[in-house]
């Protein structure tokens, strides 16, 4: 059978062996479609899942391997959806992690049939998306920047970031003031104005 | 007072008191866990013991678990010790920490021997190393003893001293009793960490101690109950009032937890934040953003309990407007994410209560021409007075009876619980005899006057008068600061409820002119502090005639212009010529609760009289150790508390945890199981060792000596943070500590792992930390994996806990906290098909996947694991990194991952960057991003 003809589409290809899963009920705002497939489900060109119940590993631990055998080295992407419905997964996950190093799979654990679909339409709507949200540097205002920054030390709250501002008028200054000028800052006792302090000043590498 | 040890060293001691003696000669003798009252000189008898040795020279001995400030305490009493006993060996005591040593002088130190305070991550990696051998350690000395879990580092250590050095000594300390009592047979298990089998309880209580303070020499003590005024009963009650709605919301969105201690009575106590936490935390990444939420508030609900009492009136009103302020609704934000408290009726009356204590429009009400004019009320906190009346009673009595035949100088101290209520006394004290209505008397001439018939009700007008105008000064800028800030915020929220920009929803900031105050519905005048739209309490705006009005009400009289400035930092500069030392009789000492450093206070000042501003049951203890420590010197004590208030309240529980906590203890101690094993682990178990020879995976045993070599790991220094490199150890698995650039683990020559929890897994796909890691692992190895380990008793999963419906489904809809993480993990592994994800539910899990990951995988080398990801012009060791800086400075507009390396090397510190001009940062990160930066530090949010 010729696999990934029809994938481009929009929607999510469903092996018919998913037939009864409750995943599928689940799957709400994609549309998806049963195809005769090698995985469980296609959710790209180079993306498919395999849907794995630790309950169902357990009775059948071979099962999941003849299935990654089956893919054929396929796809550049391989999940592993693996579902733990069981309480004591410590044994069968530290098998899957060993396994998923050799036979190329990724595992992704979910905890319910609806996370689960929220993985494949994830995984779906993400097909052409750019890394960059995980990137970083979302754009704030200054406000929000201002009280981030301040408050990375911990134990200064945003509180103590607004009255530190506004009571040396700009980050700078405030960077620059003498411990005994902050301590009369309202909230600010001293174990913060210690913490600030040696933040502000200590070089960002340790010297040796 | 001195005793001899075996090597007939003469020591001198200075333990003036039975009980101490009777402790040191039991730890003398034997090694055990001594749990002590606060208060009862636990850093006495520390150093003593640690001198008792150091005299005795020759050895090696490592102090675990001390603080900076606990050490230079330490190095400076052994110092004095040495002095005094005059032991031609002592050497005192050696600190190791971070930013001073290289490597190399820390082997040549070592070798030297003495007393060594070394900070836990460090000790680990020099154990592990070998650069000090665990064998040529003479002794270890544990404080803090009630931090040592099972993961901490601090068990680690002691886990691998015990392994290789079964005979030197081990001797735990701790003075809180608290921590011992949580949780199953919690001193049996700490027992176990520690490797110890006996265990002293020294209460307060304990007969010995007892006997020791409450001799014939007893403190003269004098308890003043002080009652609240009116309005700060109600702010109390308020505040109380919003801490048990809080409360209760938290029990109501998080069924399922055990919450025995989570009350108003819980709330009291000075860590509730932390057992809120410690409950919470198992599940924090699932807890919707409410219930965050909520546990913020009640740190700051909690705060404001404790300045209600400590600062003044005016001080208080300003710090509530700072926290209105800082919690203003975020743009387009509705009701249910905002702090629930702040829509109680009980938050209006602290908010409007805190200002009618400075200043009031209402109490003219009937006048109708006066109708908006404010007076000012500037009510005084009711123990300036009492503390007045007291000195004002010292100084009669030193008057009247003159000089006892004592060693202690006439000096009063007045301990209280921070420098800033120090201040504040300090000030109430110099100016309250200052009347700003007499206008013309002269201040000196007054206190000569001081026994005319109508002398003055010392007060603290002047003091308040003062602080009221640089408030009404503030509070202008400050709306110019919020409106500056919180601009964004504004128009969002102008937009959402009125559509009608700078309208009337301008909340804060500037508000229109000749718009007092925020109508709504037709025109009706809301009382200060008024509801917004959403119902939440608003900053009242005042008429800037009235804030005239008052200011001039206020203008300074010719008696508080001739009052000099208050100086708040002084530079010290021609010390000399304006400065002369003051006789130590006639001195007033304001001096803040300080932990054990109070012990040296008393002892430096000798205090005649003490007056305790604030409860505080170690000090008290202090104060009796001090009593009977010294038969020549008399001690009088003013208690001051208010009555009915929080404060007392918490002075109470905090005794009766204590107390409860040690017995507690007693009954475990009598039922306790001993603990044998005192070796940790022993030796490597022969059969393990040698099953390893044979694999049996290899059919026909075809390579026979691959696995021969225990198998090793190599570790990011940094990593030891984490409890995992401890339990690696405990699985036998053989630990090289490196400077790793690129990965956490090394498992094998192509398996690098990155070790992320749920937070830093949330906060590195934030700043995009994670990419780049992913990146560079790519780039150096065959196999890179993440490694998503959930904490140990954490729940293992992701989910939030309730609305699970709403969002999960639909992709596009607003995505909340976890399930944004879940979409991250998407992306991630789009972007890496090829990194593997490793889930593991705790550390011990872990520890157990990577052996497993390891097995037919060749040893990984050190030293190729160190060189990956360098640049060619670093050096290995160039790579110790402070952590805060730099996650400080990602945050700065302008900085990026990639461009942050070179801002780091070529600056110094924040400070530097600060202060940098676009000039000085244009060649480490360009121009634009250079611009960005100065902007960030440079804005001024007065203009």
């Amino acid at each position: 059978q010729a696999i990934a003809s029809k994938s481009t589409g929009s929607s999510i290809l469903v092996s018919t062996r998913q037939k009864g899963n409750p995943i599928l009920t689940n799957l709400r705002s994609f549309a998806w479609e049963y195809s005769d497939i090698l995985a469980d489900y296609v959710l790209g060109l180079t993306t498919c899942a395999l849907f794995l119940s630790l309950k169902y590993h357990r009775l059948h631990p071979e099962y999941i391997y003849n299935r990654i055998k089956g893919l054929q080295g396929k796809f550049n992407l391989r999940i592993l959806l693996t579902m733990v419905d069981i309480t004591n997964h410590e044994e069968s996950l530290k098998e899957l992690s060993k396994s998923s190093m050799i036979n190329n799979v990724t595992v992704i654990l979910c905890w319910s049939a609806a996370e689960a679909a929220r993985y494949l339409e994830l995984y779906k709507s993400f097909e052409h998306a750019k890394p960059s949200a995980i990137r970083g540097s979302e754009s704030k205002g200054y406000a929000e920047k201002m009280v981030e920054f301040i408050t990375i030390p911990r134990s200064i709250n945003k509180t103590d970031a607004v009255s530190l501002v506004s009571a040396f008028g700009s980050i700078k200054n405030a960077v620059n003031a003498r411990p005994e000028e902050i301590a009369i800052v309202g909230g600010w006792g001293e174990k913060k104005v210690r913490k600030w302090c040696t933040v502000v000043d200590e070089p960002f590498r340790a010297r040796k | 007072m001195s005793s001899s040890n075996g090597d007939a060293q003469p020591v001198k001691l200075s333990l003036p008191l039975k009980y101490q003696q009777e402790l040191f000669q039991e730890l003398r003798q034997k090694d055990e866990l001594v749990i002590i009252a606060s208060g009862l000189g636990l850093p006495r008898i520390v150093t003593n013991l640690l001198h008792s040795y150091d005299a005795a020279g020759n050895n090696l001995i490592l102090l675990v678990g001390a603080d900076d400030r606990e050490n230079g305490w330490i190095g400076e009493a052994l110092a004095e010790h040495a002095a005094i006993s005059m032991s031609p060996r002592a050497r005192g005591l050696s600190v190791v920490n971070t930013d001073m040593m290289s490597v190399g002088t820390r082997e040549k130190l070592y070798a030297q021997g003495g007393i060594f305070s070394i900070t836990s991550r460090i000790l680990v990696v020099d154990l592990l190393t070998n650069l000090l051998n665990p064998e040529t350690i003479t002794g270890m000395i544990v404080l803090h003893a009630d931090k040592v879990v099972a993961t901490s580092l601090e068990a680690f250590i002691l886990r691998i001293y015990r392994q290789k050095n079964k005979n030197g000594f081990l001797k735990a300390f701790s003075d809180a009793p608290e921590p011992f009592t949580t949780g199953f047979a919690p001193l049996t298990s700490m027992m176990r960490n520690l490797f110890l089998r006996q265990v002293a309880l020294w209460p307060r209580f304990q007969v010995s101690v007892a006997h020791s303070l409450e001799g014939k020499k007893k403190a003269e003590v004098i308890e003043l109950e002080i009652p609240m005024s009116n309005s700060m009963q109600d702010i109390q009650r308020a505040i109380l009032e919003c801490v048990e709605v809080s409360i209760s919301e938290l029990k109501k969105s998080n069924t399922g937890l055990e919450m025995g201690d989570w009350n108003v009575d819980g709330a009291l106590h000075k860590q509730f934040d932390m057992i809120v936490r410690r409950q919470l935390d198992p599940v924090w990444h699932r807890l919707s953003w409410k219930t965050k939420q909520i546990v913020h508030d009640l740190t700051v609900l909690r705060s404001m309990l404790r300045h209600l009492v400590t600062y003044d009136a005016v001080s208080f009103n300003k710090h509530l407007d700072t926290i209105l302020a800082a919690h203003s609704p975020p743009p387009g934000s509705t009701k249910q994410n905002q702090s629930p408290w702040l829509f109680l009726d009980a938050a209006h009356t602290i908010f409007d209560t805190a200002k009618r204590r400075v200043y009031t429009g209402k109490a003219t009400k009937n006048a109708s021409q006066d109708i908006d004019s404010l007076k000012p009320v500037l009510e005084e906190q009711p123990k300036w007075a009492v503390l007045a009346e007291v000195m004002d009673e010292i100084d009669r009595d030193l008057y009247f009876s003159p000089q006892l035949r004592d060693d202690s100088n006439g000096t009063i101290l007045i301990m209280c619980s921070d420098t800033g209520q120090c201040r504040q006394l300090r000030e109430y004290l110099q100016n309250m005899n200052v009347h700003p209505e007499e206008g013309v008397i002269d201040v000196e001439k007054e206190k000569e006057e001081s026994d005319d018939t109508d002398e003055k009700e010392p007060s603290a007008a002047f003091m308040m008068r003062r602080k009221l105008r640089e408030y009404l000064q503030w509070k202008e800028e400050f709306k110019l600061i919020s409106a500056a800030l919180f601009a964004e915020t504004q128009n969002a929220q102008n937009g959402n409820n009125t559509g009608v920009k700078g309208g009337p929803g301008s909340f804060r900031g500037k508000a229109p002119p000749n718009k007092r105050r925020r109508v709504r519905g037709g025109g009706s005048v809301g009382v200060a502090p008024t509801r917004g739209t959403h119902g939440n309490v608003l900053a009242a705006e005042d008429k800037p005639s009235e804030v005239a009005s008052l200011l001039s009400d206020i203008q300074p009289t010719e008696v508080e212009a001739t009052m000099k400035d208050e100086i708040v930092a002084d530079p010290l500069e021609d010390m000399e010529d304006y400065y002369q030392l003051y006789d130590t009789k006639d001195l007033v000492v304001i001096h803040a609760f300080d932990g054990d450093m109070d012990e040296h206070i008393l002892e430096e000042v000798k205090p005649k009289y003490i007056i305790m501003y604030e409860p505080d049951v170690a000090f008290v203890r202090r104060i009796e150790v001090y009593r009977s420590s010294h038969n020549d010197r008399n001690v009088r004590v003013y208690f001051l508390s208010y009555k009915d208030s929080v404060e007392e309240q918490r002075y109470l529980s905090s005794v009766r945890r204590e107390k409860d906590a040690f017995t507690k203890l007693i009954k475990e101690k009598s039922s306790m199981a001993l603990t044998i094993t005192t070796d940790a682990h022993g030796i490597e178990d022969p059969q393990e060792a040698f099953l390893r020879t044979i694999n049996t995976r290899i059919a026909g045993g075809g390579r026979l000596a691959a696995t021969a070599q225990p198998p090793r790991v190599v570790v990011d220094v940094r990593e030891f943070r984490s409890s995992l490199p401890s339990l690696l150890h405990g699985r036998n698995l053989i630990i090289v500590p490196c400077m790793l650039t690129v990965g956490d683990y090394i498992l094998s020559p192509s398996i690098c792992i990155e070790r992320k929890s749920i937070k830093d897994l949330i906060s590195s796909f934030k700043d995009g930390r994670l990419y780049n890691q992913a990146e560079t692992m790519f780039q150096h190895y065959k196999s890179p994996m993440l490694l998503i380990e959930f904490d140990q008793n954490k729940s293992f999963t992701l989910e939030p806990f309730a609305d699970l419906s709403g969002s999960l489904s639909s992709t596009s809809s607003t995505p909340n906290a976890s399930s944004d993480l879940q979409s991250k993990l998407v992306l991630l592994t789009l972007a890496f098909p090829n990194l593997r994800i490793i889930w593991s539910s705790s550390p011990y899990q872990t520890a157990e996947i990577f052996e497993s990951l390891k097995t037919q995988e060749p040893e990984p080398d050190p030293i190729a694991a160190v060189r990956i990801g360098l640049d060619g012009e670093e050096r290995e060791g160039d790579q110790v990194f402070n952590r805060e800086p730099q996650d400080m400075l990602r945050v700065v507009p302008g900085v990026t991952g990639t461009n942050v390396g070179r801002l780091v090397r070529g600056a110094g510190s924040l400070k530097e960057v600060a202060n940098a001009e676009v000039e000085e940062l244009e060649p480490m990160i360009g121009r634009e991003a250079g611009r960005k930066v100065w902007a960030f530090f440079n804005k001024s949010v007065v203009e």
